[in-house]
């Protein structure tokens, strides 16, 4: 046992994928914390929706730091002491409610949950509409959560309590529930950022469409008809959403990358993109974009001259090589590797 | 202002409100369901942690379904509850909660074998996904089915006041959405209140942010009777540092896959608690932890404040990981785990009394009136017996629907409710913000009306207040008027409940003149079930308050003594 009332060094934590970065900087919560001694000011910017005019619109304050203080703590000592009428939402103070979200330094972090800094600039969620200081406006997530219909339908009806199900057979589903709906992801998520460009559901309602769509009581008909309206093959699988995810639920390795499987699975049409790459690359060892878009677009991809002229200028694309359909030493690796599939569901 | 016509309004979004909306739906009545916060995610049902097998469901024995009915009555409520209602409820999760809560999708936890994974020992309990974080996955599958089912949501909207008719019945709800400012007169044939167990009445709270007693201080001032006011839980183990997590606890319960669970050692590093040394039959120890921390308090090892230690260093980092969150506090504190013990405090917790119900139907003594979950006064919480209670709601409302009629809009009541929320947005006087006076009152509760109660500090908690109410709450001042997300304007509607419900609880504390498990009083140390074994019936006369003691039945269980030290009594 350690002493009761000792604050240890900190453990750093294992490096893992998703914190690289932070870890190489020693830069957990903890290491950030013990830098700093009850009493020390905190220097917080806040971004604010209405400030006097003429100055900038982030408003900033001297916070005393506390013991083991969250930017939370930092958030209520401000609105205490400092400024009343500062707007910022959050319920349960412990990561359960997920509704604290901001953004710290340019980071995504759950309020609650994350130690403060002695610089800290906080601002709302990206990617949604601002109501009022670090409020933001949650409803386009909720409609398109909404719009997938995250819930189970089953193809026989249920018998008794218990029913057969195993952990394995969950372990996907099992990770996406923990997500707290805290929009972190959405906020960090570039393809999000491009707004109506795409029609990209974003990584939280993935998420929360991945709670029930992997999980093997819910019948495949349903699950098809939510993943067309995802936009799933949008994901650029940036990771930024893992990165974020105050939860640490692997997003793109435990739900997306498996959504798309099933995707590619259910509704083949979806997933022409992929199917194309892999098919190009079992074929010919490389990534032959001529090929690719080519396949994906058909005859379309010709009626843009400029740019295929461009492309070829710039040595991006190589019609001869394309039409030959010449393979790479890697080719035969390749194939072996990705199998002989056609491509074609 | 909208007016919005309902059959029945349902305020709160939690385990109770969203069950009881559920029901009315599936019978072919509307609801509205009106939440301060957003469905699903607000409230205390989010923090429930496991789920108690109840019965003989999951293969409990006839000992373990006894045991869960005796810790229940005793542990939980100490007596003070209808046990023909607990047997109820006990039947019916068994029979029909689990089945239902499975079929629509949630996940009770298993391991690879495909067992549902259960704690251990005299009592035993299950997990949505995962111990420590069952309503997470629970409330969401609640919000999904409200979603599902087309019910309408006002979210982040306060209820400000109950609109009666002539007679007294209720005949809906007012209220503000405080993100648009916007008021909505609700019209309904029957109002249900479901607003939780938890208040934030005490400088040490697990009550959420949005939790101020609305839904007593509302049910009060419509005229229902209120009982038990003064039966305060409190958590023990709940981290001192920092404020904002005063209700993250190192739960003491048994654990998933474990034979071991929490201990608590004082500051000399004496260990003065750990359940299933203790008491294997205390599930949710946490009124028997209490009294060993009053112990070491009063022998100057602990405060109240902070000062001990709780934590898992006689556990294997896996056997508490495997299937529970509880490593997730000290990891991200960066602190060793399970070697690290963790300064913890008491918070205050549920708040055992409440609205006076008839427990058949949920009706409150007003007529057009019903509570279910933790806002009723007829038992303290489980998140299956809050659910239970949205079942009966909904069949009471059902039941008396055809006798309940759609008044028209009373227009000089909502007239008269905009002026009052106007007047609080537009508070321009030089004293103190709204945020501000509810510090203070929590501060007078936790320094006066804490742990360890007496009559002299309780009489000098409402001088307090009374000070409060008329120096300082005329004076409020308000920075910022605008409409859209004033979170001023909603503590200063806030504050008018919290010290309304604030007093009640003083009055009802010095009318017990007993202690009863988490109830101390240092001036009547006793137990006293020959005079006490009774709700504390509260009711309003004229401008002031009356009491009366009304014994309960003890069909199944009995304390077996007359009075005894109450620090004595293992319950």
């Amino acid at each position: 046992m350690i002493a009761p009332g000792d604050d240890p060094l900190p453990a750093l934590s294992p490096v893992d994928g998703r914190r690289i970065g932070q870890a190489e900087l020693h830069d957990t919560l903890a290491a950030r914390n013990l830098r700093l001694t009850p009493g020390d000011l905190l220097t917080v910017k806040v971004r604010r929706s209405e400030v006097p005019s003429g100055s900038e619109a982030y408003q900033e304050f001297q916070v005393p730091y506390q013991k083991w203080m969250r930017l939370l703590d930092a958030l209520n000592w401000i609105a205490d002491n400092a400024a009343a009428d500062l707007a910022f939402r959050w319920f349960c103070g412990s990561k359960m409610c997920g509704t604290c979200a901001v953004r710290m330094n340019g980071r995504e972090v759950l309020a609650c949950w994350e130690a403060v800094e002695p610089n800290m600039v906080i601002e709302p969620l990206r990617n949604l509409p601002v109501i009022r200081d670090l409020v933001v406006d949650r409803t386009a997530y909720e409609d398109r959560v909404a719009s997938l219909e995250p819930w189970i339908e089953r193809r026989e009806p249920y018998a008794e309590f218990p029913e057969p199900l195993t952990h394995k057979q969950m372990k996907d589903a099992s990770n996406a529930l923990d997500c707290i709906s805290c929009m972190c992801c959405y906020s960090a998520c570039p393809v999000i950022g491009l707004g109506n460009l795409t029609d990209f559901a974003g990584p939280a309602p993935l998420v929360q469409l991945g709670q029930t769509a992997l999980d093997p009581r819910n019948d495949p008909e349903k699950v098809r008809r939510s993943l067309e309206r995802t936009g799933i093959f949008n994901c650029v699988s940036c990771y930024k959403c893992e990165e974020v995810c105050p939860a640490h639920i692997p997003i793109v390795s435990r739900v997306i990358e498996p959504l798309k499987a099933k995707a590619a699975q259910l509704v083949p049409e979806m997933a022409r993109h992929s199917f194309a790459l892999r098919n190009i690359v079992a074929h010919r060892g490389r990534v032959d974009p001529g090929a690719l878009v080519l396949s994906v677009q058909g005859l379309r991809a010709l009626s843009n001259l400029r740019r295929i002229w461009r492309l070829f200028v710039r040595g991006k694309i190589n019609p001869i090589k394309t039409l030959l359909g010449m393979k790479t030493d890697a080719a035969a690796a390749a194939g072996r590797l990705l199998g002989d599939e056609t491509g074609k569901p | 202002m909208r007016v919005v016509t309902t059959d029945v309004a349902v305020i709160g979004g939690g385990a109770a409100g969203c069950y009881a909306a559920l029901s009315l739906s599936k019978r072919g009545i509307k609801p509205l369901i009106i939440c301060k916060g957003l469905v699903g995610k607000s409230g205390a049902s989010l923090f429930a942690g496991n789920l108690v097998i109840s019965g003989r469901a999951l293969g409990n024995s006839e000992d373990n379904a006894r045991n869960t009915a005796e810790f229940l009555i005793k542990y939980h409520n100490q007596f003070l509850i209808d046990q023909n209602w607990a047997r109820r409820c006990g039947q019916w999760i068994e029979q029909v909660y689990y089945p239902e809560l499975e079929e629509a999708g949630l996940y009770f936890r298993r391991d690879d074998s495909g067992e549902i994974v259960t704690s251990p020992g005299k009592i035993r309990s299950i997990a949505a996904n995962v111990q420590g974080n069952s309503g997470v996955p629970f409330m969401d599958l609640r919000r999904k089915q409200v979603i599902k089912a087309g019910i309408a949501r006002m979210e982040e909207t306060v209820a400000t006041s109950l609109l009666q008719n002539p007679d007294g019945s209720v005949a809906g709800v007012f209220c503000l959405n405080y993100i648009t400012g916007e008021y909505t007169a609700v019209i309904a044939r029957a109002v249900i209140l479901a607003t939780g167990y938890s208040d934030r009445l005490h400088t040490r709270s697990t009550g959420t942010r949005e939790m101020s007693a609305d839904g007593i201080a509302l049910a009060w001032r419509a005229g229902a009777t209120l009982l038990n006011m003064e039966m305060q839980w409190w958590h023990t183990n709940d981290l001192a540092h920092p404020p904002s997590w005063q209700r993250m606890q190192i739960y003491p319960n048994p654990m998933l896959g474990s034979e071991k669970s929490a201990r608590m050692l004082n500051s000399a590093g004496e260990e003065f608690f750990n359940q299933q040394q203790d008491d294997p039959l205390a599930f949710g120890p946490y009124t028997v932890q209490l009294k060993a921390l009053v112990k070491q308090v009063r022998a100057g090892k602990a405060r109240y404040e902070g000062g001990y230690f709780a934590g898992f260093d006689n556990c294997d980092p896996a056997e508490v990981e495997t299937y529970t969150t509880y490593g997730k506090t000290f990891r991200q504190l960066g602190l060793p785990f399970p070697a690290h013990m963790a300064e913890t405090a008491v918070s205050s917790h549920y708040r055992q009394g409440g609205i006076d119900v008839d427990t058949a139907t949920m009706r409150s003594s007003v007529p057009g009136l019903y509570a279910a979950g933790g806002v009723g006064g007829h038992s303290n919480g489980l998140i299956g017996l809050a659910t239970y209670d949205g079942h009966v709601a909904a069949e009471g409302v059902a039941r008396d629907l055809a006798t309940l009629k759609q008044a028209s809009v009373p227009q000089t009541l909502i007239e008269a409710e905009c002026r009052r929320l106007e007047s609080l947005r537009n508070s321009y006087g030089n004293g103190p913000a709204p945020g501000r006076l509810k510090e203070d009152l929590r501060a007078v509760m936790w320094e006066k009306a804490g742990v360890e109660k007496n009559a002299s500090d309780l009489r000098s908690a409402l001088d307090d207040i009374e000070r409060i109410r008329v120096e300082l709450m005329p004076g409020m001042k308000i920075r910022n008027s605008g409409k859209s997300a004033n979170y001023e304007w909603l503590d200063a509607i806030d504050v008018m409940n919290m010290i309304d419900v604030c007093e009640l609880v003083i009055h009802s504390s010095l009318e017990r003149k007993e202690s009863r498990g988490p109830f101390i009083r240092t001036d009547f140390p006793l137990t006293d079930n020959d005079n006490w074994l009774a709700a504390n019936v509260l009711t309003k006369s004229g401008n002031g308050l009356r009491f009366e003691r009304r014994p309960y039945e003890l069909p199944i269980f009995a304390p077996g003594f007359s009075t005894k030290d109450n620090l004595e009594v293992a319950w």
